[in-house]
């Protein structure tokens, strides 16, 4: 956040060494999953978000969700860091609840997805979100954790809130994407 | 901002994460004591060669006359995990699908000298024919469980429908049994629900209508998918 960096007590010393715990931290977070995903017996059900006429629509319509909160994120970090005329004293609040609460929208979607269905490598899609699936929870752990290290580098946010947005879109991209232009817009 | 908010989000979504998996676990006991027993069973006779079904020696060497059913249907209860199962031979040829509306597994082999081996993703079936049933085991995903199906005549039995719908290949399996008993499961792109209620006619999934239908049908069509 801007506001971390012009801050003058910490004058440039920056180091990338900081987010060492961060990264190691999220890439354990990504593997933990892949392997629970692939190595325990899918049950085939799991609980869910009431209201839908099934688990998949439910996913469906969560991640899609979450992926309109991501967008506001990305525009939001945009109009932090000075890249789009876009000014106000909630720029940082709106754009911390509307991720907080992109995460937990994305919660009872990856439970269900792991604990029911598990990592799966059958097809194109499949794979594809079996990987950013566990890759996304990676990368926003290690933003979290790399949040308030203040003598990070400059990139280390752009790159972690760019990767787990680009993440997150290519997850709705292979389930609810999939979900409407197969079934249509089912509730 | 709080320097430890951004932990707070992680541990929210991780409690989240707990919850729903207690909830899960509570909501869903059979199959996971079932698995549960049925590793401990297992545990119990290690060594031992199961001497279960599967006699069929080598008696075709003596020309002896293949007595196996050429059109017969067979659906019963999975003991220990309380699914069902059901198996159809049509002139040699078997299928079978394992179901407890959770997990499921179909398969597909060869019915000779009255035994059966049938052969899916993850799953193995091997049943011994004869006294108006099939008896055997079903192997799935690490477990093992046994099984007693009596012949049944429709409307028990097994029904299958598949749909192609925008690329997306769906696929449906339902059993029932003549005790009214009835479970079943659709699939699709690797994500499956449990099936709506089958009585014989059409059966809509997200506004896609599926028309399950019996082994004479589908044995001979294409298995690739699944």
């Amino acid at each position: 956040m801007s506001d971390i960096r012009t801050s003058p007590h910490h004058a440039p010393r920056t180091s990338a060494a900081t987010l060492l715990v961060p990264l190691l931290a999220g890439g354990l977070v990504a593997v933990a999953l892949g392997v629970y995903g692939k190595m325990h017996t899918p049950t085939g059900y799991a609980i869910g978000v009431a209201g839908f006429s099934g688990p998949l629509a439910m996913k469906a319509w969560l991640t899609t969700a979450a992926a309109l909160l991501a967008v506001f994120q990305l525009v939001t970090a945009l109009a932090m860091w000075g890249k789009i005329p876009l000014q106000g004293e909630w720029l940082p609040s709106a754009h911390r609840w509307s991720g907080r609460i992109a995460f937990i929208l994305t919660v009872p979607v990856a439970f269900h997805c792991l604990y029911s269905l598990g990592a799966q490598f059958d097809t194109p899609r499949v794979i594809i979100h079996s990987l950013l699936g566990c890759f996304f929870y990676g990368v926003f752990t290690a933003k979290m954790l790399a949040l308030p290290k203040r003598d990070a580098p400059g990139w280390t946010l752009p790159v972690l809130g760019g990767l787990a947005f680009t993440a997150l879109i290519g997850l709705w991209l292979t389930s609810a994407y999939w979900f409407f232009t197969t079934f249509g817009i089912k509730f | 901002m709080s320097r430890l908010g951004p932990t707070y989000t992680l541990a929210a979504g991780a409690v989240l994460a707990v919850v729903l998996g207690a909830a899960s676990l509570k909501s869903s006991p059979a199959i996971e004591t079932a698995s549960a027993d049925q590793n401990v069973t297992t545990a119990a006779t290690p060594s031992a060669p199961e001497p279960t079904p599967i006699p069929a020696p080598e008696p075709s060497e003596t020309a002896a006359p293949d007595t196996t059913p050429k059109k017969v249907d067979y659906a019963g209860v999975v003991q220990g995990n309380g699914g069902l199962v059901a198996l159809a031979i049509r002139n040699g040829r078997a299928v079978a699908y394992f179901c407890d509306g959770h997990i499921e597994s179909w398969l597909k082999g060869k019915a000779e000298n009255n035994t059966l081996v049938l052969e899916g993703k993850n799953a193995l079936i091997t049943a011994a024919l004869g006294g108006g049933k099939a008896q055997g085991k079903i192997e799935f995903q690490g477990h093992k469980w046994r099984f007693v199906a009596p012949v049944v005549k429709r409307p028990s039995g097994l029904y299958r429908a598949t749909a192609l719908v925008r690329g997306a290949r769906i696929v449906g399996g339902w059993i029932k049994l003549p005790t009214g008993q009835t479970v079943g499961k659709i699939e699709s792109g690797n994500a499956g629900e449990s099936a709506p209620y089958f009585d014989g006619g059409p059966v809509d999934w997200y506004g896609v209508t599926l028309q399950p239908q019996t082994p004479d049908t589908f044995i001979d069509g294409d298995w690739s998918a699944l």
